[in-house]
């Protein structure tokens, strides 16, 4: 409702203090400062009531690092705006000018104006600009004002004019008019927060109408929309949702946004960074990603790189470690929900992407004459394939890993009161490893040849919401898509699975008022799979554990259905006359899984969390829960005709938390957890003939800890966040046993910190460290040789993951720099995984007899280089 | 990825063809493939580069033992003397010596007999007979711990059947370098730091066509294809195995040798139980 206006006087700039007469003149300034951060004052209700606008002159001292230290009044506009801008001013911060010598102290003028904006503005209309413009005059001067880089209308913005003195202020498309401008050459100068201030000198002739289209340039690309960029119902109890602006500048992510998961609380570093999602001590197995709420196999490309999705469609990332609702289901661990945009800006926009593993696209639209028809469509391919053999080239493997993904979005943005969209996407990869002619892979005749491996998943899905009555919605997104994996070895091994998935969610919210929200959905899961496995034995007989019987090919393919109608009811109660001081979510899943001749379970689990506002900017959380988890497809599968006799792996999980806010920008969050584990899936120990099942629920586990996180948002130049975990994951894998050993990812210690800050001059400079205790390892003593083999079989010489690795740490670093051009930018950046780096011991790997060891590093210092081009048209 | 990045690690820990250590590299048994009642004799190749083998003790175990069980004939309050009736001799004191029992397939249904089952033969190798003498509970279990230096403890299976082409041993005649053939045994000269192509030169008849009932019943006539280890003291090889197929690896001399005399060996196995070696004395120059 308030426009601020200002206005900068910098050809008034002086350095204090004033020099006596009798010393020598200050040098010249080569750079006068410029405004980096404006702070907004708030504008006097007693001149607002009233519909005054008024205009201070300040004198602001600027000191050698940009701070403003003294403001002082120079012309009073009373009714509480003089100090109001005193205040705000105080808190300014310039970049600092600048003379032969370096940063030196200088005192500016500066206008702070307070003007009403449109919306509020009645009578209030300048009343200079309304007496110097008569409107008996023609209109001799008009345009547009666009931002810079995006060209987008900038509206609300005042333009001067000098020496005229003339002013007039953008509308809402960016378009400007003036009338009875002086004929000849005029300036405009426009001083405008967040943005440069900009002049430029444009000559009217007699009789004609000058155009001037103007571009102003922003100081601050990309934080304009960070704020509630991405700013989903807060309705689960650890729901950590990251802006994608800010996702995209953290280091060694490649501006993926997916890959910020990796450095929040509660889950450890993968191996590698391979981005393994190991979720408050659980399997990487046990955590389930989705896009747009429909649940995919993998969410990254091959070594974990990069995420599946395109991070220029991405609209956020929900990571949830814990505590989640009932609409999330067959997952034990936590749940990583990444969304696509709800919205396609007007204009077309494209962008290229390039980065030392791929180069991808994207073009976004909303076309129609209302623009209610948005589009977005994607796509990248990796080049890794061609890179990774320079680096290989001595040790006989040659490797070639590629990938690609593609995603294509239809959004109905018109005014019918329903939603529409439908998001097709899908990626491969693949993975292509060979050895020169003349080198034996192994001992082995059957595991000789080319080492290739490919998984590749397309899905369609729509996504429908429809009002039905004024408090009840029906949301309809179902899906359909293929998975397949594949692996071989040479022409002896092979395993290859094609899975066609139809997942449907249906949900019918009812919130007839805004105290109470019911919320029952279907959760259905169903498809089949043609699996085909070639072994170069036949696992029933006894070549399989005689290594000198002879072998004979062995060959299996068959196709398995399954279906799972997964059913929940989920209540969100907000008993206290402010709806957002308490919310409590009780919720039940119903969990079915049929397939046919091999498999059949179900389970119930209920669920309670609870968000309590108990100060304005502190939050008490909690949440208690059991969550169901379906065999691995491995798993549910016996040779023998007969069922497997399987019950769901089950975890109860609970969760207690605080929240507390520092003001606005700054965030604490404190949140303990505990996960009992049971009827985890291990290997039979009895197993002994393949008519025995190999898998039973024997195992149990426990996980618990500590996760802290302390956030400053993106707000002004500075963003990042400290996040800590300590936790302790084990596991028995019989109830029985004595002692629990180490879970194998278990990190007693994760912490991490990031930040970013914006530099002048369009640069940014961020950075990551973590430092991580290393992963439990066992020890092994000399092996006993097997003499037909060629191979010594090792011994552990103590308890399972009795020790750990040393720690894991790592610092990497980012700069941007931003070129903004007319109608398009350019952002190139430079990211430089591991500049500082430990040893990093990702495993350890023994020499051919166990005598010896040694450590597999971690990745070494990588500089990425990469650029993004973006333009709107 | 893990190939990428072990091959941006540098692994610092010895390769399997380098003898610094007292190693077992190879057994065999003779016939290859004995039938029930037959006598079968040993031969192993032991290497010790710093100090003489004493000893190489022998037991014998069924398949379903598994390779350890005759170790527990060594302890006991009367050491050595307690041996189970698994032992089959020390040498050089008693080669070993393997009666296989004529009741040794009774358990297999008649039509797996021709496949057979093997017995398992343990070796253990010591520098210092003593070990063995003093034999007890404390040090069969460091021994199978590995506890005890300089010692090495392999297992070999001896298939047992009815085969109608039972498999032999191969016989490596020699060793092919850069292209020259050089009989077993017999020493050659090669220059510092410089690399040579070696083959396995095997006897005509070292590749044996054999006879395989499958599991429909039917007779597939088959051919071995049998892999080679390399071993040195010192130097490196290209790659410790060589495949039938795929038959040269690259030996590179080393350039401020230790002993301006040692020796080469390579292993053969027919994949069947059935064992072959060479050694190529050389001379640094």
């Amino acid at each position: 409702m308030i426009l601020l206006l200002l206005s900068l006087q910098g050809a008034f700039a002086q350095q204090p203090p004033p020099p006596p007469p009798a010393e020598e003149e200050p040098p010249p300034l080569l750079k006068d400062p410029v405004l980096l951060e404006f702070v907004q004052a708030p504008y006097p209700p007693a001149a607002q009531a009233e519909g005054v606008q008024g205009l201070v002159l300040l004198a602001i001292e600027i000191d050698e690092t940009g701070a403003a230290r003294n403001v002082e009044v120079l012309r009073a506009a009373g009714y509480g705006f003089d100090e109001a801008a005193v205040e705000a001013a105080k808190l300014f911060r310039f970049s600092p000018a600048e003379d032969a010598s370096g940063p030196v102290p200088v005192i500016i003028e500066f206008e702070y104006g307070f003007i009403l904006d449109s919306s509020s503005r009645t009578d209030a209309v300048p009343q200079e600009v309304v007496e110097e413009a008569p409107v008996e005059l023609p209109v001799n001067l008009e345009g547009q004002l666009v931002e810079m880089g995006t060209r987008r209308p900038l509206a609300d913005i005042t333009l001067r004019l000098e020496p005229s003195g003339l002013e007039t202020i953008t509308d809402a498309e960016g378009r400007y008019q003036l009338r009875g401008v002086p004929i000849g050459e005029t300036k405009i100068k426009i001083v405008h927060p967040g943005f440069q201030p900009m002049e430029e000198t444009v000559t009217l002739t007699e009789g004609q109408v000058t155009q001037a289209k103007l571009w102003l340039r922003n100081l601050s690309y990309g934080s304009a929309g960070v704020v509630g960029a991405y700013q989903r119902e807060k309705v689960e109890v650890t729901q950590r949702s990251i802006s994608i602006e800010e996702i995209r500048r953290i280091p060694g992510t490649f501006g993926d946004p997916v890959r910020v998961v990796q450095s929040l609380p509660g889950a450890a570093r993968s191996p590698f960074g391979t981005g393994l999602l190991i979720i408050r001590g659980s399997n990487p197995q046990d955590s389930g990603v989705y896009v747009d709420g429909i649940r995919i196999p993998l969410i990254y490309h091959l070594g974990g790189f990069e995420s599946v999705i395109n991070p220029d469609l991405v609209a956020g990332v929900d990571y949830l470690p814990g505590g989640f609702g009932v609409q999330y289901g067959r997952s034990t661990g936590g749940v990583v929900d990444v969304t696509t945009k709800e919205k396609f800006p007007d204009r077309p926009h494209i962008s290229w992407s390039t980065d030392i593993l791929d180069s991808g696209g994207t073009f976004t639209a909303s076309l129609g004459k209302k623009k209610q028809h948005g589009i977005g469509v994607a796509a990248r391919r990796s080049y890794i394939d061609a890179l990774l053999p320079i680096f290989t080239a001595d040790t006989g493997f040659v490797a070639k890993p590629r990938w690609y993904d593609y995603q294509a979005k239809y959004i109905y943005q018109g005014d019918a009161p329903i939603k529409f969209s439908a998001l097709a996407f899908g990626f491969e990869d693949v993975l292509f490893a060979s050895t020169p002619p003349g080198f034996s892979q192994g001992t082995d005749q059957d595991g000789q040849g080319d080492l290739g491996t490919r998984y590749s998943t397309h899905r369609i899905l729509v996504n429908l919401e429809v009002p039905i009555t004024e408090s009840l919605h029906l949301r309809f997104t179902p899906s359909f898509g293929n998975d397949y994996g594949e692996f071989k070895l040479g022409n002896a091994w092979k395993a290859a699975n094609s899975q066609w998935v139809a997942e449907v969610r249906a949900e019918l919210p009812w919130e007839p008022s805004e105290h109470f929200r019911l919320v029952p959905g279907v959760d259905f899961l169903g498809g089949w799979s043609d699996f085909e496995i070639i072994l170069p034995f036949d696992p029933s007989s006894f070549a399989s554990t005689d290594p000198l019987a002879e072998r004979e090919p062995f060959s299996v393919a068959e196709t398995q259905t399954g279906w799972g109608p997964d059913a929940y009811v989920m209540a969100q109660i907000r008993p206290l006359k402010d709806p957002e001081a308490l919310l409590i979510s009780p919720g039940l899943r119903f969990n079915y899984l049929n397939i046919p001749g091999e498999l059949q379970q179900f389970s119930f689990d209920p669920r309670l969390s609870f968000r309590w506002a108990i100060r304005e900017q502190s939050r008490l959380k909690g949440s208690l829960g059991l969550y169901s988890q379906p065999p691995q497809p491995f798993q549910a599968f016996r040779p023998d005709d007969e069922m497997v006799e399987l019950k769901p792996e089950k975890s109860l999980s609970a969760t207690l938390g605080f929240e507390q806010d520092f003001g606005q920008v700054i965030h604490a969050d404190v949140e303990f957890f505990y996960k009992h584990m049971y009827d985890l899936i291990v290997g039979n120990p009895n197993f002994q003939s393949l008519d025995t099942q190999f898998f039973v629920n024997s195992g149990v586990g426990r996980a618990y800890g500590m996760e802290v996180l302390l956030r400053h948002d993106p707000v002004g130049p500075l963003f990042g966040w400290i996040s800590y975990t300590l936790s302790r994951s084990e596991r028995k894998d019989d109830p029985d046993d004595d002692r629990y050993y180490l879970f194998d990812y278990d990190q007693t210690h994760i912490l991490s910190a990031v930040a970013g800050y914006k530099l002048p001059f369009d640069f940014e400079i961020s950075a990551k460290a973590q430092y991580v205790t290393g992963n439990p390892t066992t020890t092994y003593g000399l092996g006993v040789y097997d003499v037909d083999l060629d191979t010594y079989n090792a011994f552990s010489t103590s308890e399972y993951n009795d020790r750990r690795l040393p720690a894991y740490g790592t610092v990497s670093l980012r700069l941007d720099k931003l070129f903004t051009f007319k109608t398009w930018q350019l952002d190139l950046y430079l990211d430089v995984l591991n500049v500082i780096r430990g040893k990093n011991p990702e495993f350890e790997i023994y020499n051919y007899d166990y005598t010896e060891s040694d450590y597999v590093r971690g990745l070494p210092t990588i500089p990425g280089p990469g650029f993004e081009i973006k333009a709107d048209f | 990825m893990l190939l990428f990045l072990l091959a941006c690690s540098r692994i610092e820990v010895s390769e399997s063809w380098q003898i610094d250590r007292l190693r077992i590299l190879a057994i065999a048994a003779e016939p290859a493939e004995p039938r029930p009642g037959d006598t079968v004799r040993f031969r192993s190749l032991v290497l010790s580069p710093n100090r003489p083998v004493e000893c190489v003790a022998w037991v014998g175990c069924s398949a379903e033992e598994g390779f350890g069980c005759g170790l527990e004939g060594l302890s006991g309050d009367s050491g050595a003397g307690a041996l189970a009736s698994s032992f089959l001799g020390i040498e050089p004191f008693s080669p070993p010596v393997w009666q296989v029992p004529l009741d040794f397939l009774d358990g297999l249904p008649e039509a797996d007999r021709e496949e057979g089952v093997p017995g398992i033969i343990t070796t253990i190798a010591i520098t210092d007979c003593s070990a063995l003498q003093d034999a007890s509970a404390e040090t069969a279990n460091e021994l199978l711990s590995g506890d005890i230096d300089s010692s090495e403890i392999g297992f070999k299976r001896v298939p047992v059947s009815l085969a109608t082409t039972p498999n032999h041993n191969p016989t490596v005649v020699g060793i092919t370098v850069d292209g020259i053939e050089v009989a077993s045994g017999v020493r050659v000269e090669l220059d510092r730091k410089q690399t040579y192509s070696m083959t396995v030169a095997l006897a005509d008849d070292a590749v044996e066509s054999y006879k395989y009932r499958n599991g429909d019943g039917e007779v597939e006539d088959r051919e071995e294809e049998p892999y080679f280890s390399w071993y040195s003291q010192e130097g490196s090889f290209s790659q410790t195995n060589s495949l039938w197929d795929v038959v040269t690896v690259e030996y590179t001399t080393p350039e401020l040798p230790v002993h301006l005399e040692q020796s080469l060996w390579v292993v053969a196995r027919d994949r069947r139980g059935g064992m072959g070696w060479a050694e190529l004395p050389i001379r640094i120059r």
